[in-house]
């Protein structure tokens, strides 16, 4: 997990989600490249953070993909995020003896029939779900996510105060980390819109 | 039993480290710590041995058949607990102006940047300069001593030490405790009768005059830069935009080298302090604030980029699918 | 094969403390709980102490490397009251503090310093150690357990990393105390090894009042000499989980 380096977060706040993650592609102490997106579209409504081995990160981008448009195909409906988080948990558990190094996070909006509610979940390498209400965290810069996020959180953040409060623990954390940061992307997820930005960062 | 019996049966004090074997396991060491307290622990002459005594330093060393070994097992190149702050980049060299030394700031502890503040440049006395490399407790200590030695040979002689000297002074010492796990690796720089002079001086006993050294983990990509720049005469000014812009290089790609530079420069009159510089302001606005260009290459290049349209349409296709 | 008989001596006893230097006011926390694994040893066993009315020192990893180093810190500045009839300045405690861990270079301390206080100029300082001597002055500093949790979020809020805009040079002591109050609240919510409880030790420089310290809940003061700086020590309660 230390190999390629790379942190993702994502926060719940009022009637919208923002995930965010660095930009770092790194081998051991070398940084390779500093535009390796690690967040990606599931659906218009969902996205999937992979921080991790970086060669997993595109496989599992295109087993989810694969997976979830076969499911589109017989549903004829789209993915709700809890049922994806689900889905990622059960595709982990099949490697669960040779895992992939990846600790996913999931953050969307349930449909609009079922009321555009804020969701946000991750999982270990093999699978374990963990449904929280506030934030996750998961990259090598955990630990530092966690001590921000904690500090700087509060419910019921509006888009553009749960930008702000998503981009600083992000930009902070990562600072204090060897292995990520060298730039930031973050999306803002509301009913209407999801809203990218790439945020200026250190570079070093 | 008591605790006294106890620390004395698994620690010893090794006056001289060469001579850790004849050590013998004499229980009565405990009393002495307590009964004749040292005169050197008293008052300000503490710390760096007594300086009245030519004795030396005194270590106290574990009681195992293998100190080195046990030193190692419990820091951080075993994976043990004691994490020692490492340095990482370092440069310095000479040119017809004097030395420029140029140092990051970062230090980290695994993976956790534990200190962006870390003054990498020990100001030895008002001519040298150390850089710090390795364990930066042992090079702050060391080249703290060295100081030291530098005044009293000033005292005793009459006149400065020589670079050479001086470097030749911390290798010796270094040497003694070979292989017991110091970790250091230093640029002794500065201006004396024969000139401006660079000494690389490391705890494995290695000390070489050069003109040009870079050390650290980032010390490859500092090389980079500084070897295609690198000319005898260079001017003031471009020498020290060598120096920054190598430490760039190297804070920009290295993750253990980064947050800010500092920039120093010795002349014949002594050194002299330049300043220090954000690294990630650097890449994106240069040495002068805003009006010099960003070091950054992205920064520079703008929006161009070698991804073909090809691509590009083929990402948006994507986006349908899913 | 031969069985080989290892000699462990450290441990680790979790925890945390910080400290922050403010223009004229240092301030030392530590959290109070001493685990060893998934056990918690104890709910109060300080890691804070005073030295001088013009010093803190704050102590954390292997707790009885801490406790004695304190112990011998204590003894030397004693020693050098007697020497020379006043109390050790701040920086040549810190320059003490070095010689003495490198003094176990080959057999270290397991403890992470923190020294906090005023210095000759009046000014807040803060000193931090690694276990054998390196030390750097910085305005502030967290150390232990949930240091990587802490630390970061005392950069954007003290030092106000990222953040554009104005901000002031120096924080007024009760927000300091906020900061790190809330510090502490949010690594024992997510780092098992801190909790139980907070002791935070303010000093004030010569001639500065405490009126913003006034109706602090549970402060007491713990100043010895009545000319010049000032110690207060502010106890809260963490959540024991």
């Amino acid at each position: 997990m230390e190999l390629n380096g790379g942190s993702v977060v994502a926060m719940v706040g009022k009637n919208c989600v923002a995930i965010a993650s660095d930009l770092r592609l790194g081998n051991q102490a070398l940084t390779v490249a500093t535009n390796f997106e690690k967040v990606f579209p599931v659906t218009d409504r969902i996205y999937l953070g992979l921080p991790g081995l970086a060669t997993d990160v595109a496989t599992l981008r295109e087993r989810f993909r694969y997976r979830v448009n076969m499911y589109t195909i017989k549903e004829e409906r789209e993915i709700e995020p809890e049922t994806f988080a689900h889905l990622v948990s059960s595709t982990l558990y099949e490697k669960r003896f040779g895992p992939y190094f990846i600790e996913p996070v999931v953050a969307g909006l349930t449909s609009p029939e079922r009321g555009s509610k804020p969701f946000i979940a991750a999982t270990d390498l093999i699978g374990c779900l963990n449904f929280a209400k506030d934030f996750v965290v998961c990259g090598t810069a955990s630990s530092k996510l966690f001590g921000v996020a904690e500090g700087l959180w509060e419910p019921d953040l509006e888009p553009d105060e749960l930008f702000e409060t998503i981009s600083q623990t992000l930009l902070n954390a990562v600072d204090r980390d060897a292995f990520s940061g060298w730039g930031a992307i973050v999306h803002v997820i509301t009913p209407e819109k999801v809203v990218t930005r790439t945020l200026k960062g250190r570079m070093d | 039993m008591s605790m006294h019996s106890f620390v004395a049966r698994f620690s010893s004090s090794a006056a001289d480290p060469l001579s850790l074997s004849l050590q013998s396991r004499n229980a009565t060491q405990a009393d002495d710590e307590d009964a004749g307290i040292p005169i050197e622990l008293w008052g300000s002459q503490a710390g760096f041995g007594s300086l009245a005594s030519q004795g030396g330093h005194s270590f106290a060393v574990p009681k195992v058949p293998n100190p080195a070994e046990f030193l190692r097992m419990h820091t951080d190149e075993h994976e043990g607990k004691i994490k020692i702050q490492h340095g990482t980049t370092c440069l310095a060299f000479r040119f017809k102006g004097g030395v420029i030394v140029a140092v990051d700031s970062r230090a980290s502890a695994g993976s956790y940047i534990a200190s962006g503040t870390v003054k990498k440049v020990l100001e030895i006395n008002k001519y040298l300069l150390g850089t710090m490399a390795g364990g930066g407790a042992d090079c702050q200590y060391w080249e703290t001593y060295l100081g030291i030695q530098c005044r009293l040979h000033e005292l005793r002689n009459g006149e400065r030490m020589s670079v050479a000297a001086a470097s030749k002074y911390l290798a010796n010492l270094v040497y003694g405790y070979k292989g017991m796990g110091l970790s250091m690796a230093t640029m002794i720089c500065g201006w004396d009768k024969s000139g401006p002079a660079v000494y690389y001086v490391d705890s494995d006993g290695t000390r070489m005059k050069g003109d040009v050294f870079s050390v650290g983990s980032g010390s490859t990509f500092a090389y980079g830069v500084l070897d295609q720049g690198y000319k005898w005469d260079l001017s003031d000014e471009e020498a020290q935009e060598l120096g920054r812009r190598s430490i760039y290089a190297a804070g920009h790609r290295d993750a253990y080298t980064g947050n800010t530079v500092n920039l120093y420069h010795v002349r014949e009159n002594g050194w002299e302090f330049i300043n220090n510089y954000d690294i990630s302001k650097l890449h994106y606005e240069g040495p002068g604030g805003i009006t010099s260009e960003g070091y950054g290459y992205s920064v520079r290049t703008a929006e161009q980029t070698s991804r073909s349209a090809e691509n590009d349409a083929m990402q948006e296709v994507e986006g349908d699918l899913v | 094969m031969a069985q080989q008989r290892s000699f462990n001596p450290y441990t680790e006893n979790g925890g945390t403390i910080l400290a922050i230097a403010g223009a004229d006011f240092a301030v030392v926390a530590g959290d109070t709980r001493q685990t060893e694994g998934y056990s918690i040893q104890t709910r109060y066993a300080p890691k804070v102490f005073r030295l001088t009315d013009k010093a803190v020192l704050a102590v954390n990893g292997f707790a009885a490397d801490g406790n004695m180093f304190v112990k011998k810190v204590k003894q030397r500045l004693e020693w050098y009251k007697h020497a020379h009839s006043k109390d050790m300045p701040l920086q040549s405690i810190a320059r003490l503090i070095q010689t003495m861990l490198y003094a176990k270079r080959f057999f270290p301390y397991y403890v992470y310093n923190i020294l906090g206080g005023i210095d000759e100029q009046g000014k807040g300082a803060v000193y931090s150690f690694d276990p054998v001597g390196s030390y750097e002055r910085e305005t502030c500093r967290a150390a232990g357990a949930a240091q990587s949790l802490v630390q970061p979020f005392l950069d954007n809020q003290i030092y106000f990393k990222n953040q554009t805009g104005e901000h002031p040079t120096h924080l007024p002591l009760p927000h300091v105390l906020q900061l790190v109050t809330d510090s502490f609240t949010g690594a024992t919510e997510r780092h098992i090894e801190v909790g139980d409880g907070l002791e935070m030790f303010v000093i004030l420089a010569r001639g500065r009042g405490s009126q913003e310290l006034e109706g602090v809940a549970g402060i007491r003061e713990v100043t010895t000499s009545d000319e010049r700086e000032r110690v207060f020590v502010i106890n809260r309660d963490l959540k024991r989980d």
